[in-house]
C-alpha cells in the first residue's frame, strides 16, 4: 500500500502565498474577520496527503489554478425561475440580494446580529486552523445572513456560476432558523473553466425547525470545489442534506452536523461521480451531544475513467448520547479498472443503549440486474445505461423539486 | 434491581494466572544498544547471516518513531529500562523432559498446559517459551516420522539455517513498522513449523508463551512453512504473572503457504491486562502476518484476545496466488482500562481471491475497543471478493467501541461488503433466560457467547471449549 | 377440573404494582388450586401482561404493595431464575430473539436447571436430544427449529410453538400463558391448544391470558375473570367470557364506576 510520493504541498503553500499577496487589503463588513484568516494562513500548512485527513484527497491541482480573487462574476445562465423559487445570484460584482424580493418568513440579519453570529463564541463561527475554512474566510468578500422565521413557502435558490473565470471565488453564507422554521435551500455550484469555487454554509436550526438543503455541484475538469457545511442542531430539529456532484477536477465536500443536545434528526443523501482524472472527497461527520438522535445516511459514489472517489463518513455517540439511532451506509461503484474508491467509515461509540449500525459496498454494476436486462432483449450498454440511471436517481430525485429545472439527471448522466 | 448495572458489576474477575515462578534466572543487564544485539546473537551461537539481519533492524529501529495514529494512551516507553534476554537457568536445551527444572513443568502444569509424558494431552504438540526461551517441545519425534518439523525458532538456525535464511522477515520484513524492527533486532525464541509437500500435519500443534520476568520484555518470533498441498493447524496461549508495571511483548509471526496449502492459526491471548485501575499489564504490539504465495492456498486466523493492558495487532493476509483465501475470525473483550485496537488486513492481488472477516468486541469498563481493518483489491484482483462484519457489544456506558473499516478497490470485478452493529446485552434477553430457570451469571454467559459463536466454531475443538469458558471467567465477579 | 380440597398453589393478595412511576397492578385479588384453568381477559392496557410479568419477576416492575404467595412460600422474594426452577412458567406474548444461542442448548441448560431443583437427574446432551425430540410432536414443531438462535428468525406462530414445548420440558406447576393465541392461524391455535390440553393434569394450574373466545372454545376454563385498571373486576365461569364476547367491555366501565364511588 505504498502511496505516491507526496508532491506538491509545498506548491500549494506557495499558491497560497501568492494568493494572498494579490488580494486587495481587507475591506467592507468583513473585514475584520479577513485579516484574521489571511494571518492564519500565512502560518497554517495547505493540506497535504501527510495529514490523515488529506491521506486520499491530493489537492495538487488546485496549485494550478491562478492565484488571484474573482472578483465579479457575469449572470449566470440559468433556467427561467420558477414561481415557487425565489432565486439569489452570488459571486456577481452586485450585492446578491438587489434586487431579490425575500420571500415572507425570510428576513436579513443586521450588521449587529451578523457579527454576533460570526463572532468567536457562535456555533456559526468558523472552526480555527482548518485551511478551506480560513482560505473562505480570507476572501469572501461579504456573508449572506438570513433569518428564517416560520414556513417559507418558496424555495430559495442560490446560484453561483465560476464559468470559465481564471482564479478563486468564495461565499458564505449563514441561516438561522428559527422555532418551527422551515426552508427549503437549493444550492447550484456551476463551473466551466479553471477555477476554485469555495463555499461555507453555516446553520443553526432552533428547536423544531425543518431544514432541507440541497447541493447540486456540477463542475468541469479543470476546476475544484471546496464545500464546507457546518449545521448545528437543537433537539426536534430536522435536517435533510442531498449532495450531487460531478465533474470537477478536484472537490472535497464536508458536511459537519452536531446535534446540540441530541434529539434531532439528520438526513444525509450524497453522490458523486469521478471520471478521468477527477478526484471526488466527501468528508462527513455527525456528533450527538445529547441523548435519542437519529442519522439516516447513504453515501453513493461511482468511479469511472481513472477517476477517484473517497468517502470518510465520522459518526460520534459520546456517553451523553443514550438512545441514538444511527445508521449509515455506503455504496460504492466501481466502473473502470483505472478508477480507484477509497471508503473508510468510522463509528465511535460510548454509549451503550444505541441502535448503530453501517455498512459498506464496493463493486461493479450487479451482474445478475445486468443479465435479467440482458434476458429481456436489452443490450449491455443500454441495461448497464440504465442501472447507472437507477443508482443515481435515487439521490437526485430527493433534490428539492425546484432542482428540476436544471435537469439534474440528465445533465449528471452526462459525466459518466 | 437495575440488571444493567448488575451486568457492568459482572464483568470483573480475578486473573487466575498471575503468580511468578521462583526460579533463578540468567539475564542480561537492563537497556539496548548494537551490543546488547550481539550479545543476545552470540549468546544463541548464531550464524553470520542471523548477526547481519538483527542489526540491519536495530540500526533501522533507531531511525524511525514509534507509530501513534492508533491513538492508544500509555507513558512514552523507556526502550532502555528493558531487560532484552532473560532465560532459566538451566543445561542446554534437552530432549529429554527429566532435564528440564521440575519447577518449570510445575509452572505449565499450574498454567494447564501439562508437558510430561504421563499427562500431556494426547493430540496437541506444545511448544513451551518460558520468558526468552524455548523450554521443552513434546511430540518431536512422532512428528519427524511425517516429515513435519516443530522446534524453538533457537533450534531451526542450527538445524535448518537455509530455511530459515529464505523465509525470515520474508512475510514482515525487518523495516516493516517500529515493533517489527524491534523484535527483528532482538527476538529472543519462539517456534517454528515446517510442513513438508503433501502431508497433512497428524496434530495439532501449540506454542505457550509464559512471561515470568517483569522487567523482561518478550519479543518471539513465529515461522510457519506449509509447502504445496500441506496442512496445519497451530494454536497459541500466553498468560504472564501480575505486576504493577507495564511489560512488553512485541512478536512477529510470518506465515507463508504454498500451492493448495492451509493454515489456520489460532491464539487465546489472556497476558496479565493490569488491575481495575488499569496499573500494570502487558503492551501486546504484534505484527502477525501470512502470506498466501501459492494458488488455491488458504490461511486462517482466529484470536480470543482477552488480555493485555493494550492489544495493538493486526493479523493479516497477502492473498498473492490466484484463488487463495485468507480469514480473520475475532473476538476481543475488553474491560477495566484495557485498550484494545485490533483488527485484520486483507490484501487481494491475486486473481479470484476471497477473504473473509468476522470480529466481535465486547467493551466493559471504562475500556476501549477499536476494530481497525483495511481490505484492498488490487487492480489484479478480478473477481476477488470480501465480506467483512464488525459487531460490538457494549456493557455499561463508560466503554468506547469504535469501528474503523478501510476498503479501498482498483479493481471493477471485486467485490466488497462490510456490515457493522451495535448492541448490548438487554433487559429482555436476560429476563427471558432468567425466566427460564438459567442464573444470572450463566444467562449472560449464554448471551455472550451467543455473540461470539460466529468465531468460537472456527477455533479448533480443543480450544473452542477453553475460549467458552475464558470468556465466561473473565465475565465473572461479584454479582451485586 | 376443579376441587375444593385441592391445595392452593398461588395466592395473589391485594397486589400493587408500577413500571417506572406509573401504578400499573391496583390491588389484584386471586386464587389458584392444582387442577384449575384460569382466564383471565380484559381490554389492553387493563394490567393483564403487567400481572403476568410481576408473577415471573420482570425487573422493570416494582411492586409497591400485596403478596404472592407460591405452595406457601413468598413469591415476590424470589429471582426469575428461582422461580422459573419452581415451577412458575411465563409463555410470552413476545418471545424475544437471543442470536447465536443454540435454541437446543438452551433448552438443555433450562430443562436441566428445573431437573436439579425437582431432584430429577441431569440429562446430557444425547439424553435430551430423545427427551426432547419426543415432546416435538406435542407442538408439531420442526426438529430444524432446535438447531437454530434462540427464537431468532422464528415466525411468530413458530415462536409460540417454541414456548409450549418449554412449557412441556420444564413441566411447571402454574403456568401463565400470555396471549399464546395472538398471531397465530387457526390450525396453529388447534396445535398450541390441544398441546396444553394435553400438559395440564391435576396437579397443576393454568392461567390463561386472552381477547378471544376462539381460544377458550378449545381450551376450556373453569373460572373467567375480567381485568380493568390494575384489578379484578368481575369473576365468573365460562359463560362469562361468552358475554363478553356478546356484549363487550362497556358494562366494564359501568361496573368500575360503581367501585369508585363505593
Amino acid at each position: 500500500m505504498v502511496e505516491a510520493p507526496i508532491k506538491h504541498c509545498s506548491a500549494l503553500n506557495s499558491w497560497c502565498d501568492m494568493l494572498l499577496d494579490r488580494l486587495e487589503p481587507p475591506s467592507g463588513p468583513m473585514a475584520a474577520l479577513q485579516s484574521i484568516s489571511r494571518n492564519q494562513l500565512e502560518a497554517l500548512p495547505a493540506p497535504d496527503r501527510s495529514q490523515e485527513d488529506w491521506r486520499f484527497c491530493d489537492l495538487a491541482p488546485v496549485a494550478e489554478i491562478e492565484p488571484q480573487q474573482i472578483c465579479s462574476l457575469s449572470k449566470p445562465t440559468a433556467p427561467v425561475i420558477a414561481n415557487q423559487v425565489t432565486r439569489v445570484v452570488i459571486g456577481t460584482d452586485q450585492d446578491p440580494l438587489a434586487g431579490v424580493a425575500l420571500p415572507d418568513g425570510l428576513t436579513l440579519l443586521n450588521e449587529a446580529e451578523l457579527q454576533q453570529a460570526l463572532g468567536p463564541n457562535s456555533n456559526l463561527a468558523i472552526a480555527k486552523g482548518q485551511w478551506p475554512l480560513e482560505l473562505n474566510q480570507a476572501i469572501a468578500p461579504r456573508v449572506i445572513g438570513l433569518r428564517v422565521s416560520g414556513s417559507v413557502e418558496k424555495t430559495l435558490e442560490l446560484v453561483c456560476d465560476a464559468s470559465t473565470n481564471r482564479g478563486v471565488i468564495a461565499a458564505r453564507l449563514l441561516l438561522i432558523l428559527e422555532e418551527q422554521a422551515k426552508l427549503e435551500l437549493l444550492q447550484v455550484q456551476l463551473s466551466a473553466g479553471a477555477n476554485l469555487t469555495s463555499v461555507v454554509v453555516g446553520v443553526h436550526l432552533h428547536k423544531k425547525a425543518q431544514l432541507r438543503h440541497g447541493l447540486l455541484a456540477l463542475g468541469h475538469p479543470e476546476a475544484a470545489l471546496l464545500t464546507h457545511l457546518a449545521i448545528a442542531q437543537e433537539p426536534t430539529s430536522e435536517v435533510s442534506h442531498i449532495s450531487v456532484c460531478q465533474g470537477w477536477g478536484v472537490m472535497r465536500h464536508e458536511p459537519q452536523l452536531n446535534q446540540l443536545d441530541g434529539g434531532a434528526h439528520t438526513e444525509l443523501r450524497a453522490l458523486q461521480l469521478v471520471h478521468s482524472n477527477q478526484l471526488a472527497d466527501t468528508h462527513s461527520r455527525v456528533r450527538f451531544n445529547g441523548p435519542e438522535g437519529a442519522l439516516d445516511q447513504l453515501h453513493k459514489a461511482v468511479a469511472a475513467g481513472n477517476g477517484r472517489s473517497v468517502f470518510n463518513g465520522v459518526v460520534q455517540v459520546p456517553r451523553e448520547a443514550q438512545r441514538t439511532n444511527a445508521a449509515q451506509l455506503s455504496r460504492s461503484l466501481l466502473l473502470s479498472d483505472r478508477a480507484r474508491i477509497d471508503t473508510k467509515p468510522e463509528l465511535e461509540i460510548v454509549a451503550d443503549d444505541v441502535k448503530c449500525a453501517h455498512g459498506a459496498t464496493v463493486s461493479q454494476l450487479q451482474q445478475d440486474a445486468l443479465f435479467y436486462l440482458q434476458s429481456r432483449g436489452i443490450a449491455p450498454p443500454q441495461a448497464a445505461q440504465l442501472l447507472l440511471r437507477a443508482f443515481c436517481d435515487e439521490v437526485i430525485c430527493m433534490l428539492p423539486s425546484a432542482a428540476q429545472a436544471w435537469q439534474p439527471l440528465a445533465r449528471f448522466l452526462d459525466g459518466a | 434491581m437495575n440488571s444493567q448495572s448488575q451486568i457492568e458489576q459482572f464483568v470483573s474477575q480475578p486473573y487466575k494466572y498471575g503468580f511468578v515462578t521462583d526460579i533463578e534466572t540468567e539475564k542480561i543487564p537492563k537497556g539496548l544498544e548494537e551490543e546488547v544485539v550481539q550479545l543476545i546473537s552470540s549468546k544463541k551461537n548464531e550464524p553470520e547471516f542471523l548477526l547481519d539481519f538483527r542489526l540491519k533492524a536495530y540500526r533501522h529501529w533507531l531511525k524511525i518513531k514509534e507509530p501513534n495514529w492508533a491513538e492508544l494512551s500509555h507513558p512514552p516507553i523507556d526502550y532502555q529500562d528493558i531487560v532484552y534476554y532473560a532465560a532459566p537457568k538451566q543445561k542446554a536445551k534437552k530432549d529429554s523432559l527429566d532435564e528440564v527444572d521440575p519447577k518449570l513443568l510445575e509452572t505449565f502444569d499450574k498454567l494447564g498446559i501439562p508437558l510430561s509424558e504421563q499427562k500431556r494431552l494426547s493430540n496437541v504438540a506444545v511448544d513451551a517459551v518460558f520468558d526468552s526461551v524455548s523450554i521443552a517441545t513434546t511430540y518431536k519425534e512422532k512428528l519427524a516420522e511425517h516429515g513435519v518439523v516443530f522446534c524453538s525458532i533457537s533450534e531451526a538456525v542450527k538445524e535448518y539455517p537455509e530455511l530459515i535464511k529464505l523465509y525470515l522477515g520474508s512475510v514482515v520484513p525487518i523495516n516493516d513498522n517500529y515493533f517489527a524492527a524491534l523484535n527483528s533486532a532482538v527476538f529472543s525464541d519462539g517456534s517454528f513449523v515446517f510442513i513438508p509437500r503433501g502431508v497433512e500435519c497428524p496434530m495439532e500443534l501449540s506454542s505457550y508463551f509464559r512471561i515470568n520476568s517483569g522487567d523482561t520484555g518478550q519479543f518471539e518470533r513465529t515461522l510457519i512453512i506449509a509447502e504445496e498441498g500441506s496442512s496445519v493447524s497451530y494454536l497459541e496461549g500466553c498468560t504472564a504473572p501480575m505486576f504493577d508495571t507495564n511489560t512488553l511483548h512485541a512478536a512477529v509471526v510470518e506465515l507463508v503457504a504454498l500451492d493448495d496449502a492451509s493454515i489456520k492459526y489460532s491464539t487465546v491471548q489472556n497476558w496479565y491486562a493490569g488491575n481495575e485501575d488499569g496499573v500494570g499489564g502487558i503492551y501486546n504490539f504484534v505484527t502477525k502476518r501470512g502470506q498466501c504465495r501459492g494458488a488455491r492456498s488458504k490461511i486462517s486466523w482466529s484470536q480470543v484476545e482477552t488480555g493485555s493492558a493494550i492489544t495493538w495487532k493486526y493479523p493479516s493476509c497477502i492473498l498473492q496466488g490466484e484463488d487463495s483465501v485468507g480469514e480473520f475470525y475475532s473476538v476481543a473483550l475488553t474491560n477495566n482500562y484495557q485498550q484494545a485496537d485490533t483488527g485484520t488486513k486483507m490484501i487481494h492481488i491475486g486473481p479470484r481471491t476471497r477473504s473473509t472477516i468476522v470480529s466481535k468486541g465486547i467493551s466493559a469498563g471504562h475500556s476501549s475497543n477499536s476494530y481497525r481493518g483495511l481490505v484492498q483489491m488490487g487492480p489484479k484482483a478480478f473477481d476477488a471478493k470480501n465480506y467483512s462484519q464488525c459487531d460490538s457489544m457494549l456493557i455499561g456506558d463508560q466503554a468506547a467501541a469504535n469501528t474503523y473499516p478501510y476498503m479501498r478497490s482498483q479493481q471493477p470485478d471485486a467485490s466488497i461488503e462490510h456490515e457493522a452493529s451495535t448492541c448490548r446485552i438487554s433487559e429482555d434477553q436476560l429476563f427471558y433466560l432468567q425466566s427460564r430457570g438459567i442464573d444470572f451469571e450463566e444467562a449472560i454467559s449464554m448471551i455472550v457467547s451467543g455473540f461470539c459463536r460466529d468465531v468460537f466454531s472456527q477455533l479448533p475443538m480443543e480450544f473452542a471449549a477453553e475460549a467458552d469458558k475464558l470468556l465466561a471467567l473473565k465475565l465473572e465477579g461479584s454479582v451485586g | 377440573m376443579t376441587c375444593p380440597d385441592a391445595p392452593v398453589l398461588i395466592e395473589i393478595c391485594d397486589l400493587h404494582a408500577r413500571v417506572d412511576d406509573q401504578p400499573i397492578l391496583n390491588g389484584v385479588n386471586l386464587s389458584i388450586r392444582a387442577g384449575e384453568i384460569h382466564a383471565l381477559m380484559g381490554r389492553n392496557g387493563s394490567g393483564k401482561s403487567t400481572l403476568s410479568k410481576v408473577l415471573a419477576g420482570h425487573p422493570a416492575y416494582t411492586v409497591t404493595k400485596g403478596s404472592v404467595s407460591y405452595c406457601g412460600q413468598d413469591l415476590l422474594t424470589l429471582q426469575p431464575d428461582q422461580r422459573s426452577r419452581l415451577g412458575v412458567f411465563l409463555g410470552f406474548q413476545y418471545p424475544v430473539e437471543i442470536p447465536g444461542v443454540s435454541n437446543l442448548e438452551f433448552l438443555r441448560v433450562s430443562t436441566n436447571a428445573r431437573r436439579i431443583e425437582q431432584g430429577k437427574e441431569e440429562l446430557d446432551t444425547f439424553a435430551f436430544e430423545d427427551f426432547v425430540r419426543a415432546r416435538l410432536n406435542l407442538v408439531q414443531m420442526d426438529p430444524v427449529f432446535l438447531d437454530r438462535s434462540v427464537n431468532e428468525g422464528f415466525s411468530g406462530g413458530e415462536k409460540k410453538r417454541n414456548e409450549i414445548l418449554q412449557m412441556a420440558l420444564l413441566e411447571p406447576l402454574v403456568a401463565i400463558l400470555d396471549e399464546t393465541d395472538s398471531g397465530l392461524d387457526i390450525d396453529a391455535l388447534r396445535i398450541v391448544s390441544a398441546g396444553v390440553n394435553q400438559l395440564t393434569n391435576a396437579e397443576n394450574a393454568i392461567l390463561l391470558i386472552t381477547h378471544y373466545q376462539r381460544l377458550l372454545d378449545l381450551i376450556k376454563p373453569d373460572y373467567v375473570h375480567v381485568m380493568a385498571a390494575g384489578r379484578i373486576v368481575r369473576s365468573g365461569d365460562k359463560a362469562l367470557a361468552l358475554e363478553l364476547e356478546r356484549n363487550g367491555y362497556e358494562w366494564v366501565d359501568r361496573e368500575l364506576d360503581t367501585l369508585e364511588m363505593t
